[in-house]
Protein backbone atom coordinates (compact mmCIF):
# COMPACT_ATOMS: atom_id res chain seq x y z
CA UNK A 1 0.00 0.00 0.00
CA UNK A 2 1.15 3.87 -0.87
CA UNK A 3 1.96 6.22 1.52
CA UNK A 4 -0.04 8.95 1.44
CA UNK A 5 1.67 10.79 5.25
CA UNK A 6 4.42 9.70 7.09
CA UNK A 7 5.46 11.20 10.62
CA UNK A 8 8.65 9.85 12.26
CA UNK A 9 9.67 10.74 15.80
CA UNK A 10 7.80 13.69 16.01
CA UNK A 11 8.19 15.97 19.04
CA UNK A 12 5.97 19.46 19.78
CA UNK A 13 7.15 20.68 23.11
CA UNK A 14 5.65 24.30 24.72
CA UNK A 15 8.29 24.93 27.52
CA UNK A 16 8.39 21.73 29.73
CA UNK A 17 4.81 20.64 28.42
CA UNK A 18 5.79 17.59 25.72
CA UNK A 19 2.23 17.83 24.00
CA UNK A 20 4.07 15.37 21.28
CA UNK A 21 6.68 12.95 22.36
CA UNK A 22 8.36 10.97 19.54
CA UNK A 23 5.18 9.73 17.77
CA UNK A 24 5.41 7.35 14.55
CA UNK A 25 2.28 7.25 12.06
CA UNK A 26 1.71 6.61 9.11
CA UNK A 27 -1.01 7.04 6.88
CA UNK A 28 -1.62 4.50 3.71
CA UNK A 29 -3.17 6.01 0.67
CA UNK A 30 -6.99 5.62 0.32
CA UNK A 31 -7.51 4.61 4.06
CA UNK A 32 -9.53 6.47 6.55
CA UNK A 33 -7.49 6.43 9.65
CA UNK A 34 -8.80 7.14 13.09
CA UNK A 35 -6.72 9.30 15.90
CA UNK A 36 -8.34 8.71 19.59
CA UNK A 37 -6.85 9.32 22.64
CA UNK A 38 -8.32 11.34 25.73
CA UNK A 39 -8.52 14.95 26.11
CA UNK A 40 -5.03 16.98 25.97
CA UNK A 41 -3.32 13.80 24.43
CA UNK A 42 -1.86 15.77 21.59
CA UNK A 43 -4.62 14.82 19.03
CA UNK A 44 -4.99 18.53 17.83
CA UNK A 45 -1.65 19.34 18.14
CA UNK A 46 -0.64 16.50 15.62
CA UNK A 47 -2.78 18.19 12.98
CA UNK A 48 -1.63 21.62 13.76
CA UNK A 49 1.97 20.39 13.19
CA UNK A 50 0.95 18.26 10.34
CA UNK A 51 -0.62 21.31 8.88
CA UNK A 52 2.10 23.65 9.63
CA UNK A 53 0.31 25.86 12.29
CA UNK A 54 3.09 24.93 14.56
CA UNK A 55 7.09 23.99 13.66
CA UNK A 56 7.60 20.66 15.39
CA UNK A 57 10.32 20.77 18.00
CA UNK A 58 11.90 17.48 16.24
CA UNK A 59 11.02 14.66 13.76
CA UNK A 60 9.77 14.81 10.66
CA UNK A 61 6.94 14.80 8.61
CA UNK A 62 6.45 13.37 4.61
CA UNK A 63 3.50 13.97 2.17
CA UNK A 64 4.06 11.11 -0.20
CA UNK A 65 7.54 11.64 -0.45
CA UNK A 66 8.14 14.91 0.28
CA UNK A 67 9.52 16.62 3.55
CA UNK A 68 6.84 18.88 4.95
CA UNK A 69 8.00 19.32 8.65
CA UNK A 70 8.05 23.34 8.95
CA UNK A 71 6.44 24.12 6.22
CA UNK A 72 3.44 27.42 6.48
CA UNK A 73 0.18 26.48 6.51
CA UNK A 74 -1.15 27.62 3.57
CA UNK A 75 1.78 26.07 1.22
CA UNK A 76 0.21 22.70 3.02
CA UNK A 77 -2.89 23.35 2.08
CA UNK A 78 -1.64 24.10 -1.70
CA UNK A 79 0.07 21.16 -1.17
CA UNK A 80 -3.20 18.97 -0.90
CA UNK A 81 -3.36 18.93 3.14
CA UNK A 82 -7.03 20.28 4.37
CA UNK A 83 -8.12 20.14 7.75
CA UNK A 84 -11.15 21.43 9.36
CA UNK A 85 -10.98 22.84 13.27
CA UNK A 86 -11.99 21.36 16.05
CA UNK A 87 -13.74 24.96 17.15
CA UNK A 88 -15.01 26.16 13.86
CA UNK A 89 -13.27 28.69 11.86
CA UNK A 90 -15.83 30.33 9.72
CA UNK A 91 -15.53 33.46 7.78
CA UNK A 92 -18.07 34.96 9.62
CA UNK A 93 -19.20 38.30 7.78
CA UNK A 94 -19.48 36.61 4.22
CA UNK A 95 -22.24 34.00 2.75
CA UNK A 96 -21.61 30.54 2.97
CA UNK A 97 -21.42 30.33 -0.81
CA UNK A 98 -18.37 33.06 -0.68
CA UNK A 99 -16.75 30.58 2.23
CA UNK A 100 -16.58 28.02 -0.58
CA UNK A 101 -15.86 30.00 -2.94
CA UNK A 102 -12.64 31.06 -1.11
CA UNK A 103 -11.43 28.02 -0.51
CA UNK A 104 -11.99 26.92 -4.29
CA UNK A 105 -9.34 29.96 -5.24
CA UNK A 106 -6.74 28.00 -3.35
CA UNK A 107 -4.56 28.04 -6.61
CA UNK A 108 -5.13 31.93 -7.20
CA UNK A 109 -3.68 34.06 -4.18
CA UNK A 110 -0.71 34.64 -6.21
CA UNK A 111 -0.42 38.39 -5.11
CA UNK A 112 -1.16 41.34 -6.88
CA UNK A 113 -2.02 39.33 -10.07
CA UNK A 114 -5.01 38.27 -8.18
CA UNK A 115 -6.69 41.64 -8.25
CA UNK A 116 -7.54 41.41 -12.20
CA UNK A 117 -9.12 37.73 -11.76
CA UNK A 118 -12.83 38.00 -10.90
CA UNK A 119 -13.48 35.46 -8.47
CA UNK A 120 -17.56 34.51 -8.76
CA UNK A 121 -17.24 33.05 -12.17
CA UNK A 122 -19.82 30.84 -13.17
CA UNK A 123 -17.85 27.64 -13.32
CA UNK A 124 -16.56 28.59 -9.70
CA UNK A 125 -20.09 29.30 -8.74
CA UNK A 126 -21.15 25.94 -9.72
CA UNK A 127 -18.66 24.20 -8.56
CA UNK A 128 -19.19 25.99 -4.67
CA UNK A 129 -22.71 25.17 -5.46
CA UNK A 130 -22.24 21.88 -5.93
CA UNK A 131 -20.10 21.37 -3.13
CA UNK A 132 -22.53 22.88 -1.09
CA UNK A 133 -25.32 21.00 -2.59
CA UNK A 134 -23.51 17.51 -1.17
CA UNK A 135 -22.50 18.72 2.38
CA UNK A 136 -26.32 19.61 2.87
CA UNK A 137 -25.76 23.69 2.87
CA UNK A 138 -28.16 23.99 -0.15
CA UNK A 139 -30.72 26.11 2.42
CA UNK A 140 -28.27 28.54 3.97
CA UNK A 141 -26.12 29.65 0.67
CA UNK A 142 -26.75 32.69 1.02
CA UNK A 143 -26.97 33.46 4.51
CA UNK A 144 -23.87 34.83 6.47
CA UNK A 145 -21.57 32.12 8.16
CA UNK A 146 -22.22 33.74 11.58
CA UNK A 147 -26.25 33.06 10.93
CA UNK A 148 -25.85 29.72 10.64
CA UNK A 149 -25.78 27.19 13.77
CA UNK A 150 -22.65 24.82 15.18
CA UNK A 151 -23.95 21.98 13.06
CA UNK A 152 -24.13 24.12 10.11
CA UNK A 153 -20.85 25.55 10.55
CA UNK A 154 -19.15 21.30 11.30
CA UNK A 155 -20.32 21.23 7.84
CA UNK A 156 -19.49 23.98 6.05
CA UNK A 157 -15.58 23.19 7.37
CA UNK A 158 -15.73 19.75 5.71
CA UNK A 159 -17.31 21.78 2.41
CA UNK A 160 -14.35 23.96 2.32
CA UNK A 161 -12.00 21.03 2.64
CA UNK A 162 -13.36 19.46 -0.06
CA UNK A 163 -13.18 22.29 -2.31
CA UNK A 164 -9.57 22.35 -2.25
CA UNK A 165 -9.86 19.33 -3.76
CA UNK A 166 -7.24 17.67 -0.94
CA UNK A 167 -5.32 14.83 -0.94
CA UNK A 168 -5.80 14.15 2.69
CA UNK A 169 -8.64 14.88 4.92
CA UNK A 170 -7.81 15.95 8.14
CA UNK A 171 -10.92 16.02 10.71
CA UNK A 172 -10.53 17.08 14.08
CA UNK A 173 -13.46 15.65 15.80
CA UNK A 174 -16.20 16.88 13.37
CA UNK A 175 -18.62 15.59 15.30
CA UNK A 176 -18.23 17.42 18.65
CA UNK A 177 -21.64 19.37 20.02
CA UNK A 178 -23.88 17.91 17.48
CA UNK A 179 -27.37 16.28 18.01
CA UNK A 180 -27.53 12.31 17.39
CA UNK A 181 -29.12 13.47 14.13
CA UNK A 182 -26.60 16.06 12.95
CA UNK A 183 -23.74 13.53 14.06
CA UNK A 184 -25.15 10.31 11.93
CA UNK A 185 -25.15 13.12 8.84
CA UNK A 186 -22.08 14.08 9.41
CA UNK A 187 -20.77 10.14 9.34
CA UNK A 188 -22.44 9.48 6.37
CA UNK A 189 -20.88 12.40 5.03
CA UNK A 190 -17.60 11.33 5.89
CA UNK A 191 -18.82 7.70 4.86
CA UNK A 192 -19.68 9.01 1.39
CA UNK A 193 -16.00 10.41 0.95
CA UNK A 194 -14.42 7.14 2.37
CA UNK A 195 -16.42 5.82 -0.54
CA UNK A 196 -14.82 7.76 -3.10
CA UNK A 197 -11.60 6.74 -2.26
CA UNK A 198 -10.32 9.84 -0.39
CA UNK A 199 -7.49 9.87 2.33
CA UNK A 200 -9.45 10.77 5.92
CA UNK A 201 -7.59 11.18 8.98
CA UNK A 202 -10.60 11.51 11.85
CA UNK A 203 -9.90 12.36 15.57
CA UNK A 204 -12.96 11.17 16.69
CA UNK A 205 -13.29 11.09 20.59
CA UNK A 206 -16.44 9.15 20.73
CA UNK A 207 -14.87 5.73 20.48
CA UNK A 208 -18.57 3.57 18.34
CA UNK A 209 -17.97 6.29 15.79
CA UNK A 210 -14.66 5.91 15.07
CA UNK A 211 -14.83 2.01 15.27
CA UNK A 212 -17.71 2.20 12.67
CA UNK A 213 -15.76 4.82 9.82
CA UNK A 214 -12.44 4.07 10.55
CA UNK A 215 -10.02 1.32 8.81
CA UNK A 216 -7.28 1.36 11.32
CA UNK A 217 -7.06 3.55 14.64
CA UNK A 218 -4.07 5.11 16.44
CA UNK A 219 -4.67 5.61 20.27
CA UNK A 220 -2.77 8.51 21.51
CA UNK A 221 -2.05 8.79 25.06
CA UNK A 222 0.48 12.12 26.65
CA UNK A 223 1.74 12.64 22.97
CA UNK A 224 2.41 9.31 22.50
CA UNK A 225 1.18 6.46 20.33
CA UNK A 226 0.55 3.50 23.13
CA UNK A 227 -1.34 1.22 20.40
CA UNK A 228 -2.37 1.28 16.32
CA UNK A 229 -4.40 -1.43 14.68
CA UNK A 230 -8.20 -2.24 13.16
CA UNK A 231 -11.04 -1.60 15.39
CA UNK A 232 -11.29 -4.76 16.47
CA UNK A 233 -7.78 -5.40 17.77
CA UNK A 234 -7.53 -1.93 19.43
CA UNK A 235 -10.70 -2.69 21.50
CA UNK A 236 -8.85 -5.62 23.10
CA UNK A 237 -5.74 -4.09 23.46
CA UNK A 238 -5.32 -4.33 27.76
CA UNK A 239 -3.30 -0.71 27.47
CA UNK A 240 -6.11 1.02 25.47
CA UNK A 241 -8.78 -0.49 27.39
CA UNK A 242 -6.54 0.65 30.81
CA UNK A 243 -5.68 4.36 29.33
CA UNK A 244 -8.70 5.06 27.32
CA UNK A 245 -12.24 2.60 27.48
CA UNK A 246 -11.36 2.13 31.26
CA UNK A 247 -11.50 6.00 31.71
CA UNK A 248 -14.95 5.54 29.66
CA UNK A 249 -16.21 2.68 31.71
CA UNK A 250 -15.68 5.19 34.76
CA UNK A 251 -17.98 8.21 32.95
CA UNK A 252 -20.54 5.24 32.59
CA UNK A 253 -20.50 4.97 36.16
CA UNK A 254 -20.58 8.68 37.52
CA UNK A 255 -22.99 9.48 34.33
CA UNK B 1 -13.92 79.77 -5.18
CA UNK B 2 -14.91 78.83 -1.56
CA UNK B 3 -17.05 76.29 -2.43
CA UNK B 4 -14.33 74.76 -4.58
CA UNK B 5 -12.01 75.09 -2.12
CA UNK B 6 -13.79 73.17 0.45
CA UNK B 7 -15.13 70.24 -1.85
CA UNK B 8 -11.67 69.87 -3.01
CA UNK B 9 -10.31 69.48 0.72
CA UNK B 10 -13.50 66.90 1.13
CA UNK B 11 -12.32 65.17 -1.79
CA UNK B 12 -8.76 64.91 -0.31
CA UNK B 13 -10.85 63.21 2.46
CA UNK B 14 -12.39 60.92 0.84
CA UNK B 15 -9.54 59.37 -0.83
CA UNK B 16 -8.17 59.18 2.22
CA UNK B 17 -11.08 57.38 4.02
CA UNK B 18 -11.04 55.26 0.76
CA UNK B 19 -7.39 54.38 1.00
CA UNK B 20 -7.07 53.63 4.45
CA UNK B 21 -10.28 51.45 4.32
CA UNK B 22 -8.56 48.94 2.24
CA UNK B 23 -6.37 48.65 5.22
CA UNK B 24 -8.63 48.28 8.07
CA UNK B 25 -12.07 48.06 6.46
CA UNK B 26 -11.03 44.81 3.98
CA UNK B 27 -8.05 43.59 5.81
CA UNK B 28 -9.23 44.00 8.93
CA UNK B 29 -5.55 45.42 10.00
CA UNK B 30 -5.64 47.94 12.86
CA UNK B 31 -3.69 50.94 11.06
CA UNK B 32 -3.63 53.62 12.93
CA UNK B 33 -1.06 55.85 11.22
CA UNK B 34 -2.18 57.06 7.62
CA UNK B 35 -1.44 60.74 7.73
CA UNK B 36 2.25 59.35 8.09
CA UNK B 37 1.80 58.39 4.45
CA UNK B 38 0.03 61.13 3.03
CA UNK B 39 2.47 62.72 4.26
CA UNK B 40 5.09 60.91 2.46
CA UNK B 41 3.11 61.48 -0.81
CA UNK B 42 3.28 65.23 -0.22
CA UNK B 43 6.76 66.05 0.51
CA UNK B 44 7.61 63.49 -2.40
CA UNK B 45 5.89 65.10 -4.97
CA UNK B 46 7.16 68.72 -3.29
CA UNK B 47 10.59 67.94 -3.15
CA UNK B 48 10.75 66.88 -7.25
CA UNK B 49 8.84 69.51 -8.18
CA UNK B 50 9.76 72.27 -5.96
CA UNK B 51 13.78 71.83 -5.15
CA UNK B 52 14.39 69.72 -8.20
CA UNK B 53 12.08 71.15 -11.14
CA UNK B 54 10.22 68.07 -12.49
CA UNK B 55 6.89 68.39 -13.18
CA UNK B 56 3.88 67.87 -10.73
CA UNK B 57 2.27 65.47 -13.31
CA UNK B 58 5.39 62.87 -13.39
CA UNK B 59 5.61 63.62 -9.38
CA UNK B 60 2.15 62.39 -8.74
CA UNK B 61 2.95 58.55 -10.02
CA UNK B 62 6.52 58.45 -7.90
CA UNK B 63 4.69 59.27 -5.04
CA UNK B 64 2.36 56.48 -5.34
CA UNK B 65 5.02 54.29 -6.11
CA UNK B 66 7.67 55.81 -3.11
CA UNK B 67 4.96 55.98 -0.84
CA UNK B 68 3.70 52.47 -1.64
CA UNK B 69 7.00 50.90 -1.16
CA UNK B 70 7.92 52.82 2.37
CA UNK B 71 4.31 51.27 2.99
CA UNK B 72 5.64 47.95 1.90
CA UNK B 73 8.54 47.96 3.70
CA UNK B 74 6.89 49.27 7.19
CA UNK B 75 4.22 46.69 6.52
CA UNK B 76 6.60 44.04 6.23
CA UNK B 77 8.32 45.02 9.79
CA UNK B 78 5.26 45.43 11.27
CA UNK B 79 3.10 42.53 9.82
CA UNK B 80 3.25 40.14 12.26
CA UNK B 81 1.69 42.08 14.95
CA UNK B 82 -1.07 41.41 15.71
CA UNK B 83 -4.37 44.27 16.69
CA UNK B 84 -3.05 46.57 19.31
CA UNK B 85 0.91 46.49 18.77
CA UNK B 86 0.19 46.88 15.12
CA UNK B 87 -1.78 50.00 16.62
CA UNK B 88 0.43 51.17 18.60
CA UNK B 89 3.06 50.81 16.28
CA UNK B 90 1.76 52.41 13.61
CA UNK B 91 0.62 55.65 15.71
CA UNK B 92 4.52 55.22 16.14
CA UNK B 93 5.06 55.30 12.79
CA UNK B 94 3.48 58.40 12.65
CA UNK B 95 5.20 60.24 14.95
CA UNK B 96 8.58 59.25 13.74
CA UNK B 97 7.46 60.39 10.31
CA UNK B 98 6.11 63.63 11.23
CA UNK B 99 9.41 63.87 13.55
CA UNK B 100 11.61 63.20 10.24
CA UNK B 101 10.12 66.08 8.22
CA UNK B 102 10.04 68.76 11.23
CA UNK B 103 13.99 68.31 11.94
CA UNK B 104 15.31 67.57 8.29
CA UNK B 105 16.67 70.44 6.06
CA UNK B 106 15.27 68.97 2.93
CA UNK B 107 11.96 68.99 3.97
CA UNK B 108 12.31 72.64 5.32
CA UNK B 109 12.06 71.37 8.48
CA UNK B 110 10.43 73.34 10.93
CA UNK B 111 9.72 76.07 8.57
CA UNK B 112 7.58 74.00 6.41
CA UNK B 113 8.23 73.68 2.35
CA UNK B 114 6.51 76.15 -0.05
CA UNK B 115 5.19 74.08 -3.10
CA UNK B 116 5.44 75.93 -6.64
CA UNK B 117 2.15 75.75 -8.14
CA UNK B 118 1.95 73.32 -10.77
CA UNK B 119 1.15 73.96 -14.66
CA UNK B 120 -1.34 72.18 -17.15
CA UNK B 121 -0.67 72.55 -20.26
CA UNK B 122 1.06 76.03 -19.70
CA UNK B 123 -1.70 77.57 -17.16
CA UNK B 124 -1.02 77.76 -13.33
CA UNK B 125 -3.85 74.88 -11.79
CA UNK B 126 -6.94 76.62 -10.68
CA UNK B 127 -8.87 75.55 -7.80
CA UNK B 128 -11.86 74.09 -10.11
CA UNK B 129 -9.04 72.38 -12.18
CA UNK B 130 -7.74 70.88 -9.13
CA UNK B 131 -11.56 69.83 -8.31
CA UNK B 132 -11.82 67.51 -11.78
CA UNK B 133 -8.45 65.94 -10.97
CA UNK B 134 -9.32 65.10 -7.34
CA UNK B 135 -12.72 64.31 -8.98
CA UNK B 136 -11.14 61.69 -11.46
CA UNK B 137 -9.09 60.25 -8.71
CA UNK B 138 -11.99 59.58 -6.42
CA UNK B 139 -13.56 58.04 -9.80
CA UNK B 140 -10.79 55.70 -10.37
CA UNK B 141 -10.21 54.57 -6.85
CA UNK B 142 -13.55 53.52 -6.55
CA UNK B 143 -13.71 51.27 -9.72
CA UNK B 144 -10.13 49.79 -8.68
CA UNK B 145 -11.71 48.98 -4.65
CA UNK B 146 -14.58 47.72 -7.13
CA UNK B 147 -12.37 45.16 -9.05
CA UNK B 148 -10.67 44.64 -6.27
CA UNK B 149 -13.49 43.33 -4.23
CA UNK B 150 -14.92 41.60 -7.07
CA UNK B 151 -11.78 39.46 -7.66
CA UNK B 152 -9.41 36.88 -5.56
CA UNK B 153 -7.72 39.77 -3.57
CA UNK B 154 -10.43 40.52 -2.60
CA UNK B 155 -12.20 37.38 -1.25
CA UNK B 156 -8.24 36.73 0.40
CA UNK B 157 -8.63 39.95 2.21
CA UNK B 158 -12.10 39.75 3.34
CA UNK B 159 -10.76 36.19 4.30
CA UNK B 160 -7.90 37.63 6.51
CA UNK B 161 -10.23 40.13 8.06
CA UNK B 162 -12.22 37.42 9.45
CA UNK B 163 -9.90 34.61 10.34
CA UNK B 164 -6.31 34.55 9.44
CA UNK B 165 -5.99 30.72 10.27
CA UNK B 166 -8.89 29.73 8.25
CA UNK B 167 -7.68 32.12 5.38
CA UNK B 168 -4.28 30.21 6.03
CA UNK B 169 -6.02 26.48 5.76
CA UNK B 170 -7.65 27.78 2.22
CA UNK B 171 -4.12 28.26 0.93
CA UNK B 172 -3.82 32.13 1.64
CA UNK B 173 -0.18 33.89 2.51
CA UNK B 174 -1.87 35.88 5.18
CA UNK B 175 1.38 37.63 5.63
CA UNK B 176 1.60 38.68 2.44
CA UNK B 177 -1.46 39.67 1.53
CA UNK B 178 -1.69 41.95 4.17
CA UNK B 179 1.83 43.65 3.29
CA UNK B 180 -0.06 43.70 -0.68
CA UNK B 181 -2.48 45.32 1.27
CA UNK B 182 -1.05 47.81 3.14
CA UNK B 183 1.03 48.50 0.26
CA UNK B 184 -2.44 49.39 -2.12
CA UNK B 185 -3.55 51.72 0.77
CA UNK B 186 -0.72 53.99 1.63
CA UNK B 187 0.13 54.46 -2.14
CA UNK B 188 -3.04 55.71 -2.49
CA UNK B 189 -2.35 58.15 0.02
CA UNK B 190 0.95 59.22 -0.83
CA UNK B 191 -0.63 60.67 -4.45
CA UNK B 192 -3.39 62.22 -2.45
CA UNK B 193 -0.60 63.90 -0.28
CA UNK B 194 0.85 64.83 -3.95
CA UNK B 195 -2.19 66.45 -5.14
CA UNK B 196 -2.61 67.98 -1.22
CA UNK B 197 0.76 69.49 -1.24
CA UNK B 198 0.33 71.72 -4.73
CA UNK B 199 -2.94 72.58 -4.16
CA UNK B 200 -2.14 74.14 -0.88
CA UNK B 201 1.51 75.30 -2.24
CA UNK B 202 2.72 74.76 1.51
CA UNK B 203 2.92 72.17 3.48
CA UNK B 204 4.38 72.07 6.95
CA UNK B 205 4.88 68.99 9.11
CA UNK B 206 2.29 69.18 11.22
CA UNK B 207 -0.26 68.27 8.36
CA UNK B 208 0.55 64.82 9.05
CA UNK B 209 0.48 65.13 12.18
CA UNK B 210 -1.41 61.88 14.61
CA UNK B 211 -4.53 64.04 14.83
CA UNK B 212 -4.70 63.85 11.11
CA UNK B 213 -4.71 59.85 11.21
CA UNK B 214 -7.39 60.15 13.81
CA UNK B 215 -9.82 62.12 11.38
CA UNK B 216 -9.53 59.62 8.53
CA UNK B 217 -10.01 57.32 10.59
CA UNK B 218 -13.31 58.90 12.26
CA UNK B 219 -14.58 59.03 8.66
CA UNK B 220 -13.87 56.11 7.97
CA UNK B 221 -15.65 54.46 10.95
CA UNK B 222 -18.50 56.60 11.30
CA UNK B 223 -19.63 55.95 7.56
CA UNK B 224 -19.03 52.13 7.81
CA UNK B 225 -16.25 50.47 8.17
CA UNK B 226 -15.21 48.18 4.28
CA UNK B 227 -17.75 49.89 2.25
CA UNK B 228 -17.40 52.61 -0.78
CA UNK B 229 -20.55 54.09 0.13
CA UNK B 230 -19.72 54.59 4.01
CA UNK B 231 -16.07 55.88 3.54
CA UNK B 232 -17.36 58.49 0.75
CA UNK B 233 -20.32 59.31 3.46
CA UNK B 234 -18.16 59.51 6.63
CA UNK B 235 -15.60 61.67 4.59
CA UNK B 236 -18.15 63.93 3.22
CA UNK B 237 -19.72 63.84 6.81
CA UNK B 238 -16.88 64.72 8.57
CA UNK B 239 -15.25 66.91 6.51
CA UNK B 240 -18.45 69.46 5.32
CA UNK B 241 -19.55 69.48 9.16
CA UNK B 242 -17.12 72.24 10.40
CA UNK B 243 -17.57 74.22 7.74
CA UNK B 244 -21.02 74.43 8.05
CA UNK B 245 -21.05 74.67 11.74
CA UNK B 246 -18.20 76.94 12.26
CA UNK B 247 -18.27 76.86 15.95
CA UNK B 248 -17.68 72.97 15.81
CA UNK B 249 -14.47 73.86 13.53
CA UNK B 250 -13.04 74.80 16.97
CA UNK B 251 -14.02 71.48 18.83
CA UNK B 252 -13.30 69.65 15.82
CA UNK B 253 -11.30 67.04 17.98
CA UNK B 254 -13.76 66.94 20.50
CA UNK B 255 -16.37 65.99 17.75
CA UNK B 256 -15.05 63.51 16.31
CA UNK B 257 -13.38 61.86 19.25
CA UNK B 258 -16.82 61.39 20.77
CA UNK B 259 -18.33 60.11 17.34
CA UNK B 260 -15.92 57.51 17.68
CA UNK B 261 -16.62 56.51 20.99
CA UNK B 262 -20.34 56.54 20.65
CA UNK B 263 -20.04 54.81 17.04
CA UNK B 264 -18.12 51.82 18.86
CA UNK B 265 -20.26 51.67 21.48
CA UNK B 266 -24.41 51.77 19.41
CA UNK B 267 -22.76 51.41 16.02
CA UNK B 268 -20.30 49.64 15.39
CA UNK B 269 -20.80 48.81 11.50
CA UNK B 270 -20.89 52.60 10.85
CA UNK B 271 -23.86 54.70 9.66
CA UNK B 272 -24.12 53.14 5.72
CA UNK B 273 -22.12 49.66 7.41
CA UNK B 274 -23.82 46.51 6.31
CA UNK B 275 -26.76 46.19 8.39
CA UNK B 276 -26.49 49.26 10.15
CA UNK B 277 -29.19 51.19 11.18
CA UNK B 278 -29.41 53.58 7.94
CA UNK B 279 -29.32 50.17 6.01
CA UNK B 280 -31.87 47.92 7.33
CA UNK B 281 -34.27 50.90 7.22
CA UNK B 282 -33.57 51.61 3.73
CA UNK B 283 -33.62 48.05 2.47
CA UNK B 284 -36.65 48.05 4.47
CA UNK B 285 -38.73 50.87 2.52
CA UNK B 286 -36.99 49.48 -0.79
CA UNK B 287 -38.82 46.07 0.16
CA UNK B 288 -42.26 47.93 0.77
CA UNK B 289 -41.67 49.75 -2.72
CA UNK B 290 -41.33 45.99 -4.15
CA UNK B 291 -44.45 44.89 -2.18
CA UNK B 292 -46.56 47.66 -3.08
CA UNK B 293 -45.59 47.11 -6.53
CA UNK B 294 -46.53 43.78 -6.88
CA UNK B 295 -49.30 44.07 -4.74
CA UNK B 296 -50.81 46.38 -7.34
CA UNK B 297 -50.09 43.98 -10.31
CA UNK B 298 -51.79 41.38 -8.10
CA UNK B 299 -55.03 43.60 -7.85
CA UNK B 300 -55.04 44.27 -11.42
CA UNK B 301 -54.94 41.03 -12.14
CA UNK B 302 -57.66 40.18 -10.13
N1 LIG C 1 -0.14 26.51 21.71
C1 LIG C 1 -0.01 25.79 22.84
N2 LIG C 1 0.71 26.26 23.88
C2 LIG C 1 0.84 25.55 25.02
N3 LIG C 1 0.28 24.35 25.22
C3 LIG C 1 -0.46 23.82 24.22
C4 LIG C 1 -0.65 24.51 22.99
N4 LIG C 1 -1.43 23.75 22.18
C5 LIG C 1 -1.71 22.65 22.89
N5 LIG C 1 -1.14 22.67 24.12
C6 LIG C 1 -1.20 21.64 25.15
O1 LIG C 1 -0.87 20.41 24.54
C7 LIG C 1 -1.63 19.37 25.11
C8 LIG C 1 -2.35 18.63 24.02
O2 LIG C 1 -3.41 19.44 23.54
P1 LIG C 1 -4.31 19.03 22.30
O3 LIG C 1 -3.45 18.61 21.20
O4 LIG C 1 -5.24 20.16 22.05
O5 LIG C 1 -5.12 17.79 22.89
P2 LIG C 1 -6.32 16.98 22.27
O6 LIG C 1 -5.83 15.58 22.18
O7 LIG C 1 -7.44 17.10 23.26
O8 LIG C 1 -6.68 17.57 20.96
C9 LIG C 1 -2.57 20.01 26.12
O9 LIG C 1 -2.01 19.86 27.39
C10 LIG C 1 -2.61 21.44 25.70
O10 LIG C 1 -2.85 22.28 26.79
MG1 LIG D 1 -8.38 18.49 20.27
Amino acid sequence: MQEMLRVEKLKMHFGGLKAIDGLDLVVHDKETLGIIGPNGAGKTTLFNCICGVYKPTDGKIFLKDEEVQGKEPFEMARKGVARTFQISKPLRDISILDNVVAALGINEYTGFGSILKKSHKKEIVDKALEIIERTGLKEFKDKKAREVSLGYLRRLEIARALAINPLLIMLDEPCAGLSNFAINEVIDLVMQLKSEGKTIVLIEHNLPISMKVCDRLAVLNFGQKIAEGTPKEIQANPQVIEAYLGEEDDDHVNA
Amino acid sequence: MYFTVVAVNVGIFVLLALSLNIIIGYAGQSAMGHAAFFGIGAYTSALMTSTMGISFWISLPVALIVTGIIGAVLGLISIRLKDDFLAITTIGINFVVVAIFQYSEIFGASLGMTVSKPLFFGVKMTAPMYLTLIFILIVLTCLFINKMNKSWFGLALASIRNDEMAASSLGIDVNKYKVLAFTLGTAIAGLTGAVYAHFMTFIYSSDFAFIVSISIISMVVVGGIGTIKGAIFGAVLLGVAPELFRFLADYRMIVYGGLLVLMMRFQPQGLLGDNSFIMRNISKIFANIKKQKGGGQNAGNA
